[in-house]
């Protein structure tokens, strides 16, 4: 396990480095990012104009973040094995001793820790923005999180697997970006099936949390076992998945390949 | 100890076209301190065999041993025994510092970065990296880039090296001096490298050993020193003023000592193998009957280019234009 923890502080310490050797950039990135929820909070308010609009801005402000956490997420795993087979670097990572699911994974969990950092920056900042009141309970918000956000892991690790089958799917990799909106925003109360689907389960529970004041106790066992099985179950079906394609491209030569 | 045996792979046709067998029944091995080149033309199945000794592509039948553990079966600790340097590849971050480079690669494979500061600063030291320890990697030169590649492969201390076309796009200082310490890395680390290269004159320089492959067939398996001797004889190269006749260039091709190696408007160069040295006589008779003007009559060393471009027109593998020896 200890060699484990080398691999996630080396991938740990490239983001940080990176992150601030091109400290303009990540900066612009995050600045795009709050930008664009300026622009949603101010066509929303300009539809439904003016006044007090009370939990539905609290769903905007709580909506946008799970979203840009989730996207950030799929991205880190989906983009990443594009781009390292683009860079050159997908075979090295191949030839781990780690093994590649390992390798993945401590890639996903650095990723997690400083994409964590920047959500707490962004969800400060939109507070401030909207003047949004939020519980912030960490007890409950973070495990929840986490879950939800293994979930998303599958989906990465789906779509992943496709691109070293198919090689060049953009469209089809950009549509996820789209169709992770749906899935943070449709409701589970409302249709059952919907709690089946990656991310939408765990961002009802975030939004109980944060706009509703429930704490991880109220969710009830059952409630909490049946989000955490689905998450693992997403998780192994994506992984299943890209374990189908990388088979596929190990036997057909594709792997480095883009 | 690297070991191949058997090793088949042939890939699926795409879009109706029949599956291409890339590796045919390759069985070879390399010894502990070993240096061996690989060699073959272009789609002899060379980065096909590299990628199954990596791991990277999965052979149809056959198996890869890592100093006795199979690629297949015991992946995760073959793997903890070999690096590569991958040829077509960056192979390296180019974002990263030579340094961070080195830190990042012996992390994934398994090594703590922090024990092997001794190590660090003896590869950097090893390969000249001092002055550019904290440049980033896109910055280098490509014949740093490619020391920095090999060094990355070496930091883990994986006593197996694979290293695909490493001087490929390099001038010619560069390579020499990859050259330099791919024999140091032998002589003084006790290193087992296995490389594949086009230039002939790196596995002369530098390999004991060649194993010559052709369309994915292992065709000749013999120590460098022996293939120039087995192919030892003296070769001539005569250049003539302006073309070969059609009759003249039937009856130099019908003579298997003899190729054509070039024909332009400055003059045509003709290669003979003195194997028998009445053939010299038969040549000047051809070239007689059309009064063929005789610019220069030179002997050409021995070399393993040569000796691979006649051991695959031997083969049938192609070659045949150019092939003497």
């Amino acid at each position: 396990m200890a060699k484990k923890l080398l691999l996630f502080k080396a991938f740990l310490k490239k983001e940080f480095i990176l992150f601030r050797r091109y400290l303009v950039n990540s900066i612009g990135g995050m600045l795009t990012i709050y930008v664009i929820f300026l622009l949603l909070l101010g066509s929303y308010r300009g539809l439904v104009g003016g006044g007090d609009h009370g939990d539905t801005v609290e769903q905007l402000v709580v909506g946008y973040v799970l979203w840009f956490f989730m996207l950030s997420t799929y991205q880190d795993v989906a983009y990443t094995l594009r781009r390292e087979a683009k860079e050159g670097t997908l075979e090295q990572l191949y030839m781990s001793v780690h093994g590649f699911g390992w390798v993945m994974g401590a890639k996903a969990a650095a990723g997690f820790f400083v994409n964590s950092i920047l959500v707490v920056i962004l969800l400060r900042a939109v507070m401030v923005v909207t003047g949004s009141t939020l519980n912030i309970d960490l007890l409950s918000i973070v495990p929840i999180t986490i879950f939800t956000l293994i979930g998303i892991l599958g989906i990465g690790f789906t779509v992943g697997g496709l691109t070293l089958v198919f090689k060049r799917i953009e469209s089809f990799t950009q549509m996820i970006q789209f169709a992770l909106v749906a899935l943070v925003a449709v409701d589970p109360q409302s249709v059952w099936w919907v709690r089946l689907l990656p991310g939408s389960y765990g961002a009802s529970l975030v939004r109980r949390v944060m706009i509703g004041g429930a704490h991880l106790s109220n969710l009830g066992f059952w409630e909490c076992a049946f989000f955490i099985v689905i998450s693992l179950g997403h998780l192994g079906l994506g992984y299943g998945i890209y374990r189908l394609c990388e088979r596929k491209a190990m036997s057909e030569g594709l792997l480095g390949h883009y | 100890m690297l070991k191949v045996e058997s090793l088949q792979k042939t890939y699926p046709g795409r879009r109706g076209d029949p599956p291409v067998k890339a590796v045919d029944s390759v069985t070879f091995q390399v010894k502990e301190g070993e240096l061996v080149g690989l060699l073959g033309p272009n789609g002899a199945g060379k980065t096909t065999i590299v990628k199954m000794i990596c791991g990277l592509i999965r052979p149809d039948q056959g198996q890869v041993l890592i100093n006795g553990f199979n690629m297949t079966s015991a992946r995760s600790s073959a793997l903890e025994n070999i690096s590569a340097v991958l040829e077509g590849n960056r192979n390296l971050y180019w974002r990263l510092t030579v340094r961070e480079n080195l830190e990042f690669f012996a992390a994934l494979k398994g090594k703590n970065p922090k024990t092997l500061t001794s190590d660090m600063e003896k590869y950097i030291d090893f390969f000249r990296l001092e002055e550019k320890i904290n440049v980033e990697a896109r910055k280098l030169s490509r014949g740093m880039q490619q020391k920095l590649s090999i060094a990355v492969a070496m930091i883990a201390n994986s006593p197996i090296l694979v290293l695909d076309e490493p001087t490929l796009g390099l001038d010619v200082q560069a390579s020499n001096e990859i050259r330099v310490l791919l024999k140091r890395a032998v002589a003084e680390e006790g290193r087992t490298i296995i490389l594949t290269t086009h230039d002939m004159s790196v596995v002369q320089d530098t390999c004991e050993r060649a194993v010559i492959i052709s369309d994915g067939r292992m065709i000749a398996d013999d120590k460098v020193h022996n293939f120039l001797e087995l192919f030892k004889a003296k070769v001539y190269q005569i250049r003539i003023r302006g073309h070969l006749t059609e009759t003249q260039r039937l009856a130099l091709l019908s003579m298997n000592e003899v190729a054509v190696e070039s024909e332009s408007h400055e003059g045509t160069v003709l290669s003979v193998r003195l194997e028998d040295p009445k053939i010299l006589y038969d040549v000047f008779a051809v070239l007689g009957q059309e009064n063929s003007f005789i610019e220069s009559i030179d002997r050409q060393a021995n070399n393993l280019e040569r000796v691979f471009l006649e051991i695959l027109r031997r083969s049938g593998g192609g070659g045949q234009e150019t092939a003497v020896i």
